[in-house]
């Protein structure tokens, strides 16, 4: 009987309706995305929360400098070697041009012909990057790669073994590799 | 066996191949064959039917049939880094063959073993590898721990 009252005891302290724990305002099952979890001397840092002043035409000036500088470099096209982050095959890759690609699969092209990578996510050069949310338009940036060899992969071996239980079973894995030569990034001379 | 008790390689293209034009990475075909074996029946009728049209397709490959007494009807695959691969056809259909040259011909003569790194590239770093120090404001005057009574307290000891 006491124990029962002492287990009593605890699961009401324990409730989630305990108000010092989750402030007034919060429902543990709502679908707001507000105060999720609740608020103790760790959530936030003892030292006061310092804000940096918001100066809204500082921001538009130096935005508007930025833009004009990396249209001015991509216009007059003397940026020097591009590197581009692009979504291909599942994966994403960060890609130069002249440099190697494996892809565990069949691509759908022969041998010596050309591929467009349309889903781009970040070009860069030395001096500025852009970043796609998520997807960098076709217009701005064409990533060209060449097929250059189907083959198949190395003899994979799968072995399932239970110690003790009489059970094994061996198999061999041969996946086609396909293996792409990035050719050239090419970034169009017009920004937005 | 496992990766690590078997040979391994890096990925690569021989000679650079795809950065200007794509070459065909297979020098010569020798088809060996019998002439009256059963084993060779399918390589025969892939002889009579798909040996010239392949041929033609792919004129940078050197075709050799030579009919033998043999048992085993063989394909022997040359490459131009030098490396030679032989595939044993032996009771395959002639539809099999085609695919199995397919294969050949789209293949480099590198080594068919596992591959560390699905990527390789010449260029790693394009906006300068990152260390510790980089995206950090340079400090005036020389680095010194921030309180002067620890200094102290670790003197009187």
């Amino acid at each position: 009987m006491a124990l029962c009252r002492g287990a009593g005891l605890l699961l009401r302290t324990l409730l989630p309706g305990n108000p010092l724990l989750f402030p007034a305002a919060c429902r543990t099952q709502s679908s707001v995305s507000g105060v999720l979890v609740p608020w103790t001397s760790l959530t936030s840092p003892p030292w006061p929360e310092q804000m940096p002043p918001v100066c809204e035409v500082e921001d538009a000036r130096r935005q508007a400098a930025v833009v004009s500088t990396v249209n001015g470099s991509i216009e007059r096209q003397d940026y020097g070697r591009l590197f581009a982050v692009v979504h291909f095959a599942s994966r994403q890759w960060k890609v130069t041009g002249e440099d190697l690609i494996l892809i565990e699969n069949h691509v759908e092209a022969g041998c010596g012909e050309t591929i467009r990578m349309e889903k781009v996510l970040l070009v860069g050069a030395e001096d500025f990057t852009l970043v796609g949310r998520p997807l960098l338009g076709r217009d701005l940036v064409r990533v060209e790669a060449t097929v250059i060899e189907k083959t198949e992969s190395w003899p994979k071996v799968h072995m399932r073994f239970w110690k003790r239980h009489r059970y094994q079973r061996k198999m061999i894995i041969v996946q086609p590799q396909t293996v792409l030569r990035i050719n050239s990034i090419e970034l169009a001379p017009r920004l937005s | 066996m496992t990766s690590r008790g078997t040979p391994s390689r890096f990925l690569q293209s021989v000679l650079q191949n795809g950065v200007g034009r794509y070459v065909c990475q297979l020098k010569r075909l020798s088809i060996i064959f019998s002439k009256n074996a059963q084993s060779s029946l399918g390589i025969r009728g892939f002889i009579e039917e798909g040996v010239v049209d392949y041929a033609k397709y792919n004129p940078s490959t050197v075709v050799y049939v030579s009919p033998q007494p043999c048992r085993i009807p063989k394909i022997v695959a040359e490459y131009l880094n030098g490396n030679v691969r032989e595939e044993i056809v032996t009771g395959k259909t002639s539809i099999q063959i085609s695919e199995v040259l397919t294969k050949l011909t789209n293949q480099s003569g590198l080594d068919i073993i596992r591959l560390r790194k699905p990527f390789h590239t010449d260029n790693p770093s394009i906006q300068g590898q990152w260390h510790p120090f980089t995206n950090r404001p340079p400090c005036i005057g020389p680095i010194r721990p921030q309180k002067q009574d620890a200094e102290q307290g670790l003197s009187n000891i």
